[in-house]
C-alpha cells in the first residue's frame, strides 16, 4: 500500500497526499488527507476515507467529485493516475443521491433523493417511477427554470419517499410503495388527483409570455439529459420543473396511469392558464368548463366513478338494465324511458318571441313541457285543447340568459325548423323553477326525456352555478375585482378557470353563464374522461405541441424562430410570426450538429438542406428535441417495450466533445 | 293443406287491402315522410301498424307488469340456469307455444321438415323459444305447471323478460320506405328501419345492385330547392335524417359514388401537407408513397386525438338575406371555423368564431353563381339538418377554386367527425375487399350461365314503370312474408313438438338440406360477418346460387315465379328467423330479405366477368343493368321486413278472435 516509510519517517515509495474533503461541496468541509500513490485504485481509496473518518454510518451512496473535472469518479477499478487525478485535485467525497426540489407539472412541490451521479436520462426514469410511473420518462424531463419564476402560489412540502429503484405495484389502487404512511398517501392523491384552480390573483401576477419570443425562454433551459445533475451546476436544495418535455404522448391510459394523466392534465391546463398557448373565445370556454368539472369530481371524492349515471336510476332500472345488457349487449336507454312514466313540466311562464315590426313583450303562459315538447297555452283552463304553439326541443340551442342579481331567469330557446330557426325566450321567476325548466331543455335538445336519470344531476348543477354566480362577482359593483380564495368551497370563481386575458375581457357574471353553458357538454363525463377531453382538446390546438428557439439559417441576416413539434420543423417569422416553411421529420435523411460553431444542418429528401445556429438555446436542446421525438416515434411501432436508452442517447448524445 | 291454402289466400286479402290503405296514406317520393312538427307523430306513417301493435301492446304490458315484479329475482343465477335448463327442458315451452298454435296448425302441417332444425339453432343460442305465443298470454306468472322446479322458474323469467324487451323494442322501431334513385334515372324502394346506418343501407344496396362495392358508393342527399347536396356519412342514421324533411318535399336521396368522400384517406398528403398551393409541394404530394400516407394517417387519426388538417384562406361569405358577397379570411380550428375580424391579425386571440359545427352539417352548394350571384361555383354550405327552407341561418361560403373547397369541406369534416370518419373508411374498405374477393369467386363459378343476361332486360323495362311494379314486388315480399310468418309460428311449435317426441328437432337437418336452396344461411353468414375472412362461405355462396337462376329465368316474366319459388324453397323463413332471437337487428333481416330473389346475380356477373376478366373495379357500366334486374323482387324484399309486421300484428289480430 501506499505511504511506506523509512524509519527516518521519509516516503519510499512514489507515495504524495491527496487531500479529499468530505461532505458536500462546500469550501469550508472537513477534510482529510490521504496517502497515495498513482496506482491507488479509487476503491482503495474510498475505503481509506472511510477508515480515516471512523464514524458509523452507511457509506455506500458516497462518492468521489472531483470538482476541476466536473466528474464523478465511479470506476471503483480505475487507477489514480488513469484518471489523471493529482495531488493538487480538489476531491469531494460525498453521497450520489440529495435533495431536490421538484415542481412538478401541477405546481406542487416535492421535495425527494434525486441521483446526482447518473445522467440525468436515468435519473429521470427513477424518479418518474417513484412518481407513480410517470411511466415514460422519457416524457418528463428536468428543466430549470428556477428564479426566473417567482411568487408561485403553493408550498407544500412534503417528506422524502423512498429511493428510487421500486418496481411498482398496487396497494389499495395505488402503488405499494405509497402506501407507507398517510403522508405517502396525502403524497399519492397530490399527485394523482388534479389540483383546485389557482387564485386568480395569482395568476395575474405570474408572469406569462407576451411573444413568441418570450415563448422561445421557456424552452432554453432544459437540463441535458446525458449528464448528471451534478455536472449541470445544481446543488443540493436546489428547485427543478418538472415538466412532459416531448409533446407526443403515447398510449395514455387513465386505469394504469393516473398520475401520469393527471400531470399532463396540470401541464395543459397551466399552459393554458398562462397563455403559453394561446386559444379563442370558445375554446377557452371549453377548457374552463371541463376544469370546473373536473375540479367537482375531485372535490368530490368521485375518483372513477362515471359523474351521476346511478343516481337516478332506482334498483328495478338498474336491474332492468343490466339485464338488457347481458342479454344483448347494450343498453338502450329509451327502452327504460317507455318503462317508466315521463315527468313533465307545466307552469305559469312568461314567453317572449322576438318578431320583427312587435315590440310585445314577454306575456304569461301555460307552458307545458313534455318528453320533448314545448307546448303553451294562453291559459291552464285551455291546456287541454290546442295549444298556441308547440314546439319540438330536439336539435335545438339552449342559452342561458340569466342574471342572479337582477333576478332575471330567461332561457332563450333556438328551435331549428324547416323555414330555419325560430326563437323564443322563456322567463322563469326565481331559480329552482328555472333550473328545473333548464335542465328539461338541455336533456330535449338532445332528444332525451325528462326521464334520464341524468336530469336531477343537471338540475342540480345548475343551482350550483347558479349560486356560484352570486358569490363570484355577481353581486353588483364587484365587476372586475376578482375574489381571493376563500370562495373556494362551491363558489368557484370564474376567474381561475380562465386565462388572465379573459379576466380583463368580461366579468364574472358574463364568464359564468358562458361556462355553464359549454358544461352541459361535458357534465356526464367522469374524472378520467374529463382530464383525457381536456388533454385532447389541448393536442387539437394549432399551436399544440411547439417549442420554440429563436435560430439564424444559413445564409440569413435576421434572427427567426424555429418551431419545433414532435412531427415537423417549422420555422417562423419573428416579428410577425408567419409560417415561412414546414419540413417533416418523416422526410429527414439526417442531421448533423457541429458543435465548435453551434450550427445544426439538416438533410431532407430530395437534397434540401438547411442548417441554422442557435441563440436563445444552445443547439444541444435542439439536438435532443430533435432526436427525441425521432426516437418517440420508432418507438410507436415496438409498443410497451423497455425504453432503450441507448438509444435514447445515441440520438440525443453525441456531443461528448464540448 | 289446401285449408291452408285458403287460409293464406284469405289473410293476403286482407294484408293488400291493409297495404293499400297505408300506400294511399303514404307520399310519393318516400312514402312516409314524417311531419317534424308533432314529434310523436312521427309513427303515425305507420298507422295501421300501430294501431294493430297497440292492442298487441295492451297485452305486453301487463305482461310486463309481471316482468318487472319477477326481475327483482336474482338474474344472473337465473340466466346461467337458462343454458341448461334449455336443454334439459323442452317441456316447458309447449304450453305456451301451443296457445298460438290454433289458427296456424294448419300452416304448420305445411310440412316444411326444415324449419324444425331451426329450434335446435335456437337452443344452442339463445333460450327465447316463442316469441309471439308468448305475449299473447295475459297470465304474467309462468305457467310453470307441472315440472315447476326452480331453474324453469328462472328461465321462463329469462324468458319472458327478454321477450317482452324484443318485443317492445320491435314495436318501436321505426320505419320509412325509401325511394333511392340509381345513377341511370332509375330508383328503388327501399324499407329503411331507424336503426339502420348509412352503413347498413349501403350494404344492403350493394346487394341489391351487386355493383363492385367500393368505398366511394354512397348515399346523397339533395334539396333542389335549396340546390345543395351531400352524401351521408357511413355512420350516420339514416331514418333521422329523413325525419327532417317535410312532407312535401323535393328532396332526393341518391345511390352513386362519390370520389371525395373519402379523398382523404387515399391522398392523405392533398390535405394535410399541402403548402397554400406552392408548386413545389404538390410535386412532392404526388410523390407520396403507400407507406408515407399510411404514417400520415396514422399520425393524424389514430393519435390521442384527431389532427385537423391546418387550413386557412380568404373565402367569400354570402351576407345575411342579400345576394352580395364578402371576402373574409378564416381559419378552420378544431373547434370551429373562425374568421380574422377588421383590423386585428390572424393569432388565436383575436379570432372570431364564425360558427361551431355541432349543430350543422356541412353540403355542397351547387350553381351558387346563378342562384345566388357567387364570385365562383365551389360554394359549400352549412346549415342545421332540420332548416329545410331558404334562411337567413343557413351560411353560405364560396373557395377560390375546387381544390380548396374539397380542402375546405373535408377538412370540417374531419373536424366534425373525428375519428369516426376513418373508422368509417376502414369498413368501407373492408366490405370493398370482402366485395372483390367475392366477385372473383363469384366470376370463376358464374361464367357458364351468362346468356340469361337476356332475362335482365325485361328487368329493366319493367323497373322503370314503378307504381305497378312496387305492387308487384309487394306480392311477392308479401308471399315471403307469409311464408315467413308461417315458418315462424312453425317454428314456435317446433319445441313443442320437441317435447312431445325429443329427438326430432336435431334429427330433423337432413331433410333441410336436402331441400334445393341452401343459400340463405351461406350468405347471411358472409354478409353478416361484414369482414368475415372466410372465403369458403363465399364459395359456397355462388355455388348455391348456381342452380336457383335457372329456376328463377325460365320463366321470364318477373311476377310468376317468385310464388312458385316460394312455394319450393321454404328455407330461407327459418333463416331470417333467426334474426330476431339474434338481435342483431338491422342488417341480418334485410339480407333475408333478399334471399328470395338469389337468381339475379349470376347473370349479372357474368357479363361484368365476360368484359373484365380481371375483375373487380368496373365501375360505370356495371350497375345499372343489374340495379334493375334485381329491382323487382329486391324492392318487395325491402318491404319485408315491414310486412312480416303487420302479418304477425293480423295474425295476432285473428288469433285474438278466433
Amino acid at each position: 500500500m501506499a505511504g511506506m516509510k523509512t524509519a527516518t519517517g521519509d516516503y519510499i515509495d512514489s507515495s504524495w497526499e491527496l487531500r479529499v474533503f468530505i461532505g458536500e461541496e462546500d469550501p469550508e468541509a472537513e477534510s482529510l488527507t490521504l496517502r497515495v500513490t498513482g496506482e491507488s485504485h479509487i476503491g482503495g481509496v474510498l475505503l481509506k476515507i472511510v477508515e480515516e473518518i471512523k464514524r458509523k454510518q452507511d457509506w455506500s451512496d458516497h462518492a468521489i467529485w472531483w470538482e476541476q473535472k466536473r466528474q464523478w469518479l465511479l470506476q471503483t477499478h480505475w487507477t489514480l493516475d488513469k484518471y489523471g487525478i493529482l495531488a493538487d485535485a480538489r476531491l469531494f467525497f460525498g453521497p450520489q443521491h440529495r435533495p431536490v426540489i421538484l415542481r412538478l407539472p401541477n405546481r406542487r412541490a416535492l421535495r425527494l433523493r434525486a441521483s446526482f451521479s447518473q445522467p440525468l436520462f436515468q435519473a429521470m426514469v427513477a424518479i418518474c417511477r417513484l412518481l407513480s410511473e410517470l411511466r415514460q420518462p422519457r416524457d418528463a424531463a428536468g428543466g430549470r427554470l428556477g428564479e426566473a419564476w417567482v411568487g408561485e402560489g403553493y408550498r407544500a412540502w412534503l417528506t422524502p419517499t423512498r429511493t428510487p429503484g421500486v418496481a411498482p405495484a398496487s396497494f389499495r389502487g395505488m402503488p405499494a410503495h405509497f402506501s407507507d404512511s398517510a403522508q405517502t398517501e396525502a403524497c399519492y392523491h397530490m399527485l394523482s388527483r388534479p389540483q383546485p384552480p389557482p387564485d386568480p390573483l395569482l395568476l395575474q401576477r405570474l408572469p406569462r409570455p407576451s411573444s413568441l419570443l418570450d415563448k422561445t425562454q421557456l424552452h432554453s433551459r432544459w437540463l441535458d439529459s446525458s449528464r448528471c445533475l451534478m455536472q449541470q451546476g445544481i446543488k443540493a436544495g436546489d428547485t427543478l420543473w418538472l415538466r412532459f418535455k416531448y409533446y407526443s404522448f403515447f398510449d395514455l391510459d387513465p386505469k394504469t396511469d393516473p398520475v401520469r394523466l393527471t400531470q399532463l392534465y396540470e401541464q395543459a391546463r397551466w399552459d393554458l392558464l398562462l397563455e403559453e398557448i394561446d386559444c379563442t373565445e370558445e375554446e377557452m370556454m371549453v377548457f374552463a368548463a371541463l376544469q370546473y368539472h373536473i375540479n367537482k369530481l375531485s372535490q368530490s371524492g368521485e375518483v372513477d366513478e362515471p359523474a351521476g349515471t346511478d343516481s337516478g336510476l332506482d334498483d328495478l332500472d338498474l336491474a332492468l338494465s343490466n339485464l338488457e345488457v347481458k342479454l344483448e349487449g347494450s343498453a338502450p336507454t329509451d327502452m327504460l324511458d317507455s318503462l317508466t312514466t315521463i315527468p313533465e313540466l307545466k307552469d305559469h311562464l312568461r314567453i317572449f318571441r322576438p318578431r320583427k315590426l312587435t315590440l310585445k313583450g314577454y306575456r304569461q303562459h301555460w307552458v307545458v313541457f313534455k318528453e320533448t315538447t314545448l307546448s303553451y297555452y294562453k291559459s291552464q283552463d285551455e291546456a287541454p285543447g290546442e295549444p298556441i304553439q308547440q314546439l319540438n326541443l330536439k336539435g335545438c340551442e339552449v342559452v342561458p340568459d340569466v342574471n342572479v342579481s337582477g333576478q332575471k331567469f330567461c332561457i332563450k330557446l333556438l328551435v331549428p325548423s324547416p323555414e330555419g330557426m325560430s326563437e323564443i325566450y322563456l322567463r322563469c321567476q326565481d331559480e329552482q323553477q328555472y333550473a328545473r325548466w333548464m335542465a328539461g331543455c338541455r336533456l330535449a335538445s338532445k332528444g332525451r326525456t325528462m326521464a334520464d336519470s341524468s336530469y336531477s344531476s343537471e338540475v342540480q348543477a345548475i343551482l350550483a352555478f347558479l349560486s356560484l354566480q352570486r358569490t363570484g362577482g355577481g353581486g353588483g359593483g364587484s365587476g372586475n375585482h376578482p375574489q381571493g380564495p376563500d370562495a373556494s368551497a362551491e363558489g368557484l370563481n370564474p376567474y381561475g378557470l380562465v386565462a388572465p386575458r379573459f379576466q380583463r375581457k368580461f366579468k364574472a357574471k358574463q364568464l359564468t353563464p358562458r361556462i355553464l353553458e359549454a358544461h352541459q357538454n361535458v357534465a356526464q363525463l367522469s374524472l378520467s374522461e374529463a382530464q383525457l377531453r381536456f388533454i385532447q382538446a389541448w393536442q387539437s390546438l394549432p399551436d399544440f405541441g411547439i417549442s420554440y428557439v429563436v435560430v439564424r439559417f444559413k445564409g440569413s441576416r435576421k434572427d427567426e424562430i424555429l418551431g419545433i413539434a414532435n412531427n415537423r420543423l417549422i420555422r417562423i417569422d419573428l416579428s410577425v410570426g408567419d409560417v415561412v416553411k414546414t419540413w417533416r421529420f418523416s422526410n429527414m435523411r439526417q442531421w448533423n450538429v457541429n458543435w465548435d460553431i453551434r450550427q445544426v444542418a439538416i438533410e431532407f429528401d430530395e437534397h434540401i438542406n438547411v442548417a441554422f445556429s442557435c441563440v436563445s438555446a444552445s443547439c444541444r436542446i435542439v439536438h435532443e428535441y430533435i432526436g427525441g421525438y425521432i426516437f418517440l416515434s420508432t418507438r410507436e411501432r415496438a409498443r410497451g417495450e423497455e425504453l432503450d436508452e441507448d438509444l435514447f442517447l445515441q440520438l440525443t448524445g453525441g456531443h461528448e466533445a464540448f | 293443406m289446401g285449408e291452408s291454402n285458403e287460409d293464406i289466400d284469405q289473410m293476403f286479402s286482407n294484408l293488400l287491402g291493409e297495404m293499400d290503405l297505408l300506400t294511399q296514406s303514404l307520399g310519393v317520393d318516400i312514402l312516409p315522410p314524417p311531419d317534424p312538427k308533432p314529434p310523436r307523430a312521427e309513427f303515425n306513417y305507420s298507422v295501421g301498424f300501430k294501431d294493430l301493435n297497440e292492442s298487441l301492446n295492451a297485452l305486453e304490458d301487463q305482461d310486463l307488469d309481471a316482468l318487472m315484479a319477477d326481475l327483482v329475482a336474482d338474474i344472473s343465477e337465473a340466466e346461467q340456469r337458462t343454458i341448461q335448463a334449455q336443454k334439459e327442458s323442452p317441456q316447458k315451452q309447449p304450453p305456451s307455444a301451443s296457445l298460438c298454435v290454433p289458427s296456424f296448425s294448419d300452416t304448420a302441417s305445411l310440412g316444411y321438415g326444415a324449419n324444425v332444425a331451426a329450434p335446435s339453432q335456437y337452443d344452442d343460442d339463445l333460450p327465447p323459444p316463442p316469441a309471439d305465443p308468448m305475449l299473447d298470454l295475459p297470465l304474467p306468472p309462468p305457467p310453470p305447471g307441472p315440472i315447476s322446479q326452480e331453474e324453469e322458474e328462472a328461465q321462463a323469467k329469462a324468458d319472458k323478460i327478454k321477450l317482452a324487451l324484443e318485443k317492445l323494442k320491435e314495436a318501436k322501431v321505426k320505419k320509412l320506405v325509401v325511394k333511392i334513385l340509381m345513377n341511370d334515372n332509375s330508383s328503388k324502394s327501399l324499407m329503411v328501419d331507424e336503426r339502420q346506418l348509412a352503413r347498413d343501407v349501403l350494404d344492403n344496396l350493394f346487394e341489391k345492385t351487386h355493383c363492385d362495392c367500393n368505398v366511394d358508393w354512397c348515399l346523397y342527399e339533395i334539396y333542389p330547392e335549396l340546390q345543395i347536396e351531400r352524401f351521408f356519412e357511413d355512420h350516420e342514421n339514416v331514418v333521422e335524417i329523413l325525419s327532417d324533411w317535410t312532407r312535401d318535399t323535393e328532396n332526393k336521396l341518391l345511390f352513386l359514388e362519390k370520389e371525395e368522400k373519402y379523398a382523404v384517406f387515399k391522398n392523405p398528403q392533398n390535405f394535410y401537407l399541402d403548402n397554400k398551393g406552392k408548386k413545389e409541394n404538390k410535386e412532392t404530394n404526388e410523390k407520396m408513397n403507400a407507406k408515407n400516407k399510411e404514417s400520415l394517417l396514422e399520425e393524424s387519426f389514430c393519435g390521442t386525438s384527431v389532427i385537423v388538417p391546418e387550413l386557412e384562406g380568404a373565402l367569400y361569405l354570402k351576407e345575411d338575406g342579400k345576394k352580395s358577397w364578402k371576402r373574409r379570411y378564416f381559419l378552420l380550428r378544431a373547434s370551429g371555423i373562425y374568421y380574422v375580424p377588421k383590423g386585428k391579425t390572424k393569432t388565436s386571440r383575436d379570432l372570431a368564431c364564425f360558427i361551431q359545427f355541432e349543430n350543422v352539417n356541412i353540403y355542397y352548394g351547387i350553381q351558387c353563381k346563378m342562384k345566388y350571384k357567387a364570385p365562383t361555383d365551389y360554394c359549400f354550405v352549412l346549415k342545421h339538418p332540420q332548416i329545410q327552407k331558404e334562411s337567413q341561418y343557413i351560411k353560405y361560403l364560396c373557395c377560390d377554386d375546387a381544390r380548396a373547397l374539397s380542402q375546405w369541406v373535408t377538412g370540417i369534416r374531419i373536424a366534425k367527425y373525428g375519428k369516426t370518419l376513418y373508422d368509417n373508411y376502414q369498413r368501407a374498405m373492408a366490405r370493398a375487399g370482402l366485395a372483390s374477393r367475392w366477385t372473383n369467386l363469384g366470376t370463376v363459378n358464374a361464367v357458364p350461365p351468362a346468356p340469361p343476361s337476356t332475362g335482365v332486360k325485361t328487368g329493366t323495362t319493367q323497373a322503370n314503370g314503378q307504381l305497378p311494379q312496387a305492387t308487384q314486388s309487394m306480392n311477392t315480399a308479401l308471399g315471403e312474408d307469409w311464408r315467413q310468418l308461417e315458418t315462424t309460428k312453425d317454428k314456435k311449435p317446433g319445441p313443442g313438438l320437441g317435447s312431445h317426441d325429443p329427438g326430432a328437432p336435431r334429427a330433423q337437418p337432413l331433410p333441410k338440406s336436402s331441400l334445393p336452396p341452401p343459400p340463405p344461411p351461406v350468405r347471411r353468414s358472409s354478409d353478416v360477418g361484414g369482414g368475415s375472412p372466410g372465403t369458403p362461405p363465399k364459395a359456397k355462396g355462388a355455388a348455391a346460387r348456381f342452380p336457383a337462376p335457372p329456376d328463377d329465368f325460365l320463366p321470364p316474366p318477373p311476377p310468376p315465379p317468385p310464388p312458385l319459388q316460394d312455394d319450393e324453397l321454404p328455407p330461407p323463413p327459418p333463416d331470417f328467423n333467426e334474426a330476431p332471437p339474434d338481435f342483431v337487428p338491422p342488417p341480418p333481416p334485410s339480407f333475408a330479405e333478399d334471399l328470395p330473389p338469389p337468381p339475379p346475380p349470376p347473370p349479372a356477373l357474368a357479363p361484368e366477368s365476360v368484359r373484365t376478366p380481371p375483375v373487380v373495379v368496373k365501375r360505370p357500366p356495371p350497375p345499372p343493368k343489374r340495379q334493375e334486374n334485381p329491382g323487382p323482387p329486391g324492392g318487395g324484399g325491402g318491404e319485408q321486413d315491414f310486412m312480416s309486421d303487420l302479418m304477425k300484428a293480423l295474425q295476432k289480430k285473428r288469433g285474438n278472435v278466433s
